[in-house]
């Protein structure tokens, strides 16, 4: 069972997709800012991390970087979310795997994550 | 940000956040105090967010940077998805200008102790001079008393005295008493208000501490711009924005021998109650005086009846020339449907034309159109329509209204029964009288300010040349006695028609 850690900071979007990945048979852990998602991440390793770009504390642009200077994170894949185009994220966040623009379809994510893991599985092979 | 000459001790200048929201500031007398904390209270629905939003995005595009802190249901993806069809909403501005964060789980977890480290955090690491909180009820419902939640409010007020935020605390609630109201520095109201089938929004400041606003409630609208508060007139207007000048000039009226009849003309910078039945030649006399518009002198025609090209027309039908007058940008035409407006956007519209383009001929084609949206609230027009001319005198404008009189016929003359006094220092009745089983119109001067004119009856015509005048006043007597005689002075259309031909 692969694991998948949710970071974002609205309760509703969380609930959603511990909802929908949990019915899809992933493990979800879950975190409310990026320094929270860190905590989880020194205590967990999942096998993908679905990042919110805005968040209080630490955004998800912030945790990324903090997560690229520690080698155990780095090769855990990150999709980001967020309501802002592709192309300002892209200006300030490097190295994740996918972007997920706000709102989404429950189907987005699924073959959003379900990518992202296949493409690990392939490059581990 | 502004900055007010001194504030209320005479000492220290106090700062203020202007909304960029039109009309608002002006309300504000200028915006929000820097470092203040506003609740903005209104029942869902009224436009909360809408403000909020509208102020961020103009505080990020006058280059300072703020931050929306939800403690709501609805996502912010949602939320912007509802405010991108708004004009003010530019992308760009998020996320370096404006950042959105939700501190619900925060609250909920680490109560609210955690919730104002959350936000102290959020204000340094943004450099934030604004935050927008929209969920206050949250914080107060997680509150354990009273006094929790003024703890928090006092906490809150440090924070953001300390880093130089402005702070908006956005909560749905009633009219009741809360204890928060007496800490903060300022309490706004948007309401919904239904009069009788019409709905009105309207924002009120209920208070607001160390600076003075324009009290009571003003109408607002939720447009594709976002919101526009129309500040009520005669809040706007309680002192004139200048002395009255009282030039002792006089303006031509475009009938010459009206104008003999005037002593040379209208007083410049007076207001003129042009009363008649319909069809009486109202708005052909404000046309006339209209044609008369330069460059020295711009024009505008405010009416809420007929529309632009037909009044063009008219007045071409009556050899009045208007086009050339408004291609050279010396006149404008208004046109407002007296139906679901609101009287304050009326008012802020006329002053907005008439300072934009320094009118000094201003026609206001049935008064009724006013008394019309004020219908709801007839107890407003008598002073909207004061404060309105008192502003006007001042502009220096020479200002025609027209209105109907109720009767088409006979020596009663009924005029509108409220604010005819505030508009009328000069006061010209046009009349019909049925002579020889003809109608004729007549036209007198009743009033006239601090002037003498004459005050005979005379008769009138409208032709293709058009208002002409009967050279004495012997051509119409015994009118208010009811029992009108024709006598021998005749119009010179009469004259001409009755020549003899080949002479």
């Amino acid at each position: 069972m692969s694991t998948v850690l949710v970071v974002d900071d609205e309760f509703g979007i969380v609930d959603v997709l511990e909802t929908i990945l949990t019915d899809e048979g992933y493990r979800v852990l879950t975190a409310c800012n990026g320094k929270q998602g860190l905590v989880r991440l020194s205590a967990e390793k999942p096998d993908v991390i679905l990042l919110d770009f805005m968040m209080p504390i630490l955004g998800g642009g912030e945790m990324l970087l903090a997560m690229a200077a520690e080698p155990a994170y780095q090769r855990i894949p990150v999709i980001m979310m967020s309501s802002l185009r592709e192309d300002v994220i892209a200006e300030r966040c490097k190295g994740y795997a996918a972007f997920l623009h706000k709102p989404f379809r429950v189907s987005a994510v699924l073959s959003a994550v379900a990518r992202v893991l296949d493409r690990m599985a392939n490059d581990a092979a | 940000m502004s900055t007010d000459p001194i504030d209320a001790d005479g000492q220290t200048p106090l700062e203020r956040v202007p909304t960029g929201i039109p009309g608002l500031d002006i309300v504000l007398r200028g915006g929000f105090l820097k470092a203040g904390i506003y609740i903005v209270r209104g029942e869902p629905g009224t436009g909360k967010t809408i403000l909020g939003n509208q102020f961020c995005f103009n505080h990020a595009a006058a280059g300072h940077r703020a931050i929306y802190v939800t403690l709501l249901a609805e996502t912010h993806d949602r939320m912007m998805q509802h405010m991108q069809t708004m004009s003010f909403f530019e992308p760009a501005r998020i996320p370096d200008g404006l950042y959105y964060v939700n501190g619900f789980r925060v609250l909920e977890e680490d109560g609210m102790k955690g919730f104002i480290d959350l936000l102290r955090h959020e204000i340094r690491a943004h450099n934030a001079t604004l935050l927008i909180l929209d969920g206050l009820i949250a914080i107060a419902e997680s509150s354990e008393s009273d006094g929790d939640f003024k703890k928090f409010i006092h906490e809150l007020q440090a924070q953001i005295a300390i880093q130089g935020c402005t702070a908006l605390l956005l909560t749905n609630g009633r009219n009741t008493y809360h204890p928060e109201h007496t800490m903060v520095d300022g309490l706004i109201e948007l309401h919904d208000v239904l009069f009788g089938t019409q709905a009105e929004r309207e924002v009120e400041v209920r208070k607001l501490r160390g600076t003075d606003a324009l009290r009571g409630r003003h109408s607002f609208r939720i447009t594709d711009g976002g919101i526009v508060v129309y500040p009520r007139i005669e809040a706007l207007l309680a002192r004139p924005s200048a002395d009255d000048q009282w030039p002792a000039e006089r303006c031509a009226t475009g009938v010459n021998q009206l104008d003999a009849m005037l002593g040379g003309g209208i007083p410049r910078g007076t207001t003129t109650l042009v009363l008649g039945a319909s069809g009486a030649g109202k708005t052909s006399l404000g046309l006339h005086f209209l044609s008369r518009s330069s460059a020295e002198e711009s024009g505008l025609f405010f009416g809420f009846y007929e529309m632009p090209l037909r009044l063009r027309v008219k007045a071409a039908h009556i050899g009045i020339k208007l086009d050339g007058l408004i291609e050279q940008g010396h006149l404008e035409f208004l046109w407002h449907p007296p139906t679901e407006d609101i009287l304050d956007a009326l008012g802020n519209r006329l002053l907005e034309a008439v300072r934009r383009r320094r009118v000094k001929r201003l026609v206001i084609d049935g008064l009724l159109g006013f008394q019309e949206i004020a219908a709801d609230r007839p107890h407003r027009i008598g002073r909207f329509l004061t404060a309105l001319a008192n502003e006007l005198r001042v502009l220096n404008v020479t200002t025609f209204y027209t209105t109907e009189t109720r009767n088409l016929i006979g020596a009663l003359i009924e005029g509108p029964t409220i604010g005819l006094s505030t508009v009328a220092e000069n006061l010209i009745l046009l009349r019909y009288v049925e002579i020889r089983s003809q109608l004729r119109r007549l036209i007198s001067v009743v009033k006239m300010r601090d002037s003498d004119f004459d005050s005979s009856l005379r008769e009138f015509r409208i032709t293709s040349n058009g208002i002409e005048l009967a050279h004495t006043f012997e051509s119409a007597e015994a009118i208010l006695s009811g029992f009108p005689q024709l006598k021998t002075e005749e119009l010179p259309a009469d004259k001409a028609a009755r020549r003899p031909r080949g002479k």
